[in-house]
């Protein structure tokens, strides 16, 4: 079985649900699965051939969606990307999967047009809501969405009996930082993604009566997850990705009666550190599930003293998990402050030294994780998988501590690797566009605290005539160059960065001194 | 009238291209441009032009009015500003 019989199961038992709901627009079990079958048979027409890698560049959630569990009835490959983008990381990205279809919306053609001669294994692209004719891309056949949701296609015999890949097969590459700098692809099986999402359904106990407020974008390994749990369980998703205006978030969640909100620590911090919230009452809200990095303690408590009714799920995990490892289970907020809890169902968490050895009791050590629900390994990568799956089982990064009940406590990270809202950002990838720019000699990136953000990205510079250089220029280049997301938010000139005792750049001193500058 | 809804215009769109988009460009930025449409501004910016609202027109902003119609153009900005300080909000 594949993880697109969620989408096929859920249309047979409760065809009439609303699987997806946006403002303007709705769509019930039935369509969306009928949706992903024609754009099933449509890559059928296109000749896809199972293990084939398909992109999605899409923010419209139900095209999104439907285009997903397309693919992957179609035996493929979903290479989901981030809409947040440049022509630049496109390119690394479409070539390095070698992604021969790519689903997007006319609006993020644009990107295309400038790397249309530098990704040869794209050959065909659907376009959502084409508003005028496309811009030519060489050789590449463009096809209007509406047409590929063309009833005809649904004639395709061979597709209707093939249907999709199996646990084993590869589901889905997912993009994510590497501290190296360069994107790296985690490589889920069905098999992988199956296990996760059984795990997670039984300890949120979701049922089909779930109303779920997805605020987190699809492409995100945690988006991700919300949308296969919430599928598989026959459930509805209100779905509006932004907190940018977080009256327009609270007005749906009270309208459409809630039941649930998944997000990130800046998540929460838009939503429920305004006064406004206390206006609104959620009389159908069971749960808040919070991942991706510590959530401040003062708006954890401010959110459960707001509705001490509702419980708080605090999760951790990771991209090559699928993505969760572990959960704090809400009867234990109060008790065990700062934890993310113990191990999901099917998952083993051991703290392990640097020889492999587990740590003592109150020790800090590894998280080395075991269970179904682990990476096959980076694509196209066997040096980095290497490195991160070991006989031990996957090697997480993340340091912590665990108490006598076994909950565990994160102290820190082994990478550099900077987590700003849901992103998780390697430093080394800036500091190489940085070098980019002439006027720049020497560039350290490093994240520094921020309530609510989690960590803000800030740049250190050394110019090539050892003064100021156009602050506004060298922006401009990391705009030019980087997702919105990956822009520094300050820059700070430097003579000289101060080093550790083995000569390399000491970021730790950096970030202190960036931080009180920025206090001050 | 007219030059006080020229002068408002004008220092949002410096605001906007200098902090935002990092460019001079005036031909970069339409005055109708949705912020979140155009991925000009993201929630974190949305602080910042609240403050930049709040500290140049000396213009309380209340919770309930962070919403599109106020704030997700530079002619929606404008409009907000120029009617909050006439009194009409």
């Amino acid at each position: 079985m594949g993880i697109h019989q969620y989408l096929i199961e859920s249309a047979e038992r409760y065809p009439d649900r609303q699987a997806i709901v946006e403002v303007h627009k709705s769509r019930t079990y039935r369509e969306l699965c009928a949706d992903a079958k024609k754009i099933a048979a449509w890559l059928f027409s296109e000749s896809i051939a199972p293990g084939d890698r398909v992109g999605i560049l899409m923010d419209d959630p139900a095209e999104y969606v439907a285009s997903y569990f397309g693919i992957l009835m179609a035996g493929a490959v979903v290479v989901a990307l981030n809409t947040q983008t440049t022509s630049r990381t496109l390119k690394e990205v479409i070539n390095d999967a070698e992604i021969s279809i790519l689903v997007t919306q006319f609006k993020f053609v644009r990107y295309l047009t400038y790397i249309a001669d530098g990704i040869p294994s794209l050959r065909a692209i659907s376009v959502h809501g084409f508003s005028s004719p496309p811009p030519s891309l060489l050789g590449i056949k463009l096809t209007d969405s509406a047409y590929v949701y063309d009833e005809s296609y649904l004639q395709n015999k061979e597709m209707l009996a093939f249907l999709g890949g199996s646990d084993m097969d590869i589901a889905q590459i997912v993009y994510t930082s590497g501290t190296s700098g360069k994107p790296k692809g985690v490589v889920l099986q069905h098999g992988n993604l199956m296990a996760n999402t059984c795990s997670t359904i039984r300890y949120l106990q979701l049922t089909p009566d779930e109303r779920h407020m997805v605020v987190l974008p699809f492409f995100y390994s945690f988006g991700n997850s919300v949308m296969l749990t919430h599928i598989a369980a026959g459930a509805t998703m209100i779905v509006h990705q932004s907190v940018m205006y977080p009256k327009v978030v609270l007005d749906i969640m009270q309208r459409e009666n809630v039941t649930a909100i998944s997000g990130v620590p800046s998540t929460f911090a838009m939503l429920f550190s305004t006064p406004l919230v206390k206006r609104y009452s959620f009389p159908c809200m069971r749960y808040f599930a919070q991942a991706g990095g510590p959530l401040s303690p003062k708006y954890a408590m401010e959110m459960k003293n707001t509705f001490p009714e509702v419980d708080i799920y605090i999760m951790y995990g990771q991209t090559e998990a699928s993505p969760r490892l572990s959960y704090l289970h809400p009867d234990d907020f109060y008790r065990k402050p700062g934890s993310i809890g113990r191990a999901i169902p099917g998952v083993t968490l051991k703290l392990l030294d640097t020889k492999g050895r587990p740590v003592q009791a109150g020790d800090v050590g590894e998280i080395v994780a075991c269970g179904q629900n682990i990476m096959q390994g980076y694509w196209k990568d066997p040096g980095r998988t290497a490195m991160v799956l070991r006989k031990e089982g996957l090697w997480t990064g993340d340091l912590a501590k665990m108490d006598e009940e076994g909950h565990l406590y994160i102290v820190g990270r082994k990478s550099e690797m900077i987590k700003s809202g849901a992103h998780r950002i390697a430093p080394k990838e800036i500091e190489e566009i940085m070098l980019e720019h002439p006027a720049v000699k020497a560039a350290a990136v490093f994240g520094v605290a921020d309530e609510i953000l989690g960590e803000i990205i800030v740049a250190c510079i050394i110019t090539k005539t050892g003064g100021d250089c156009d602050e506004k220029a060298l922006f401009l280049h990391c705009k030019q160059n980087l997702p919105g997301f990956k822009v520094p938010k300050h820059i700070c000139f430097v003579e000289n960065f101060p080093t550790t005792g083995n000569g390399k750049i000491d970021k730790n001193s950096l970030k202190n001194s960036s931080a009180e500058l920025l206090k001050g | 009238m007219q030059s006080a809804v020229r002068e408002t215009i004008t220092k949002i769109r410096k605001f906007i291209l200098e902090n935002f988009m990092f460019t001079d460009d005036e031909a970069a930025l339409r005055n109708e441009d949705s912020f979140l449409e155009k991925g000009i501004i993201d929630s974190t910016g949305m602080l910042e032009l609240m403050a930049f609202i709040s500290d140049e027109f000396h213009t309380t902003i209340d919770d309930d009015e962070i919403i599109p119609d106020n704030l997700d153009s530079v002619n929606h900005v404008a409009s907000f500003i120029l009617t909050k300080k006439t009194g009409n909000i």
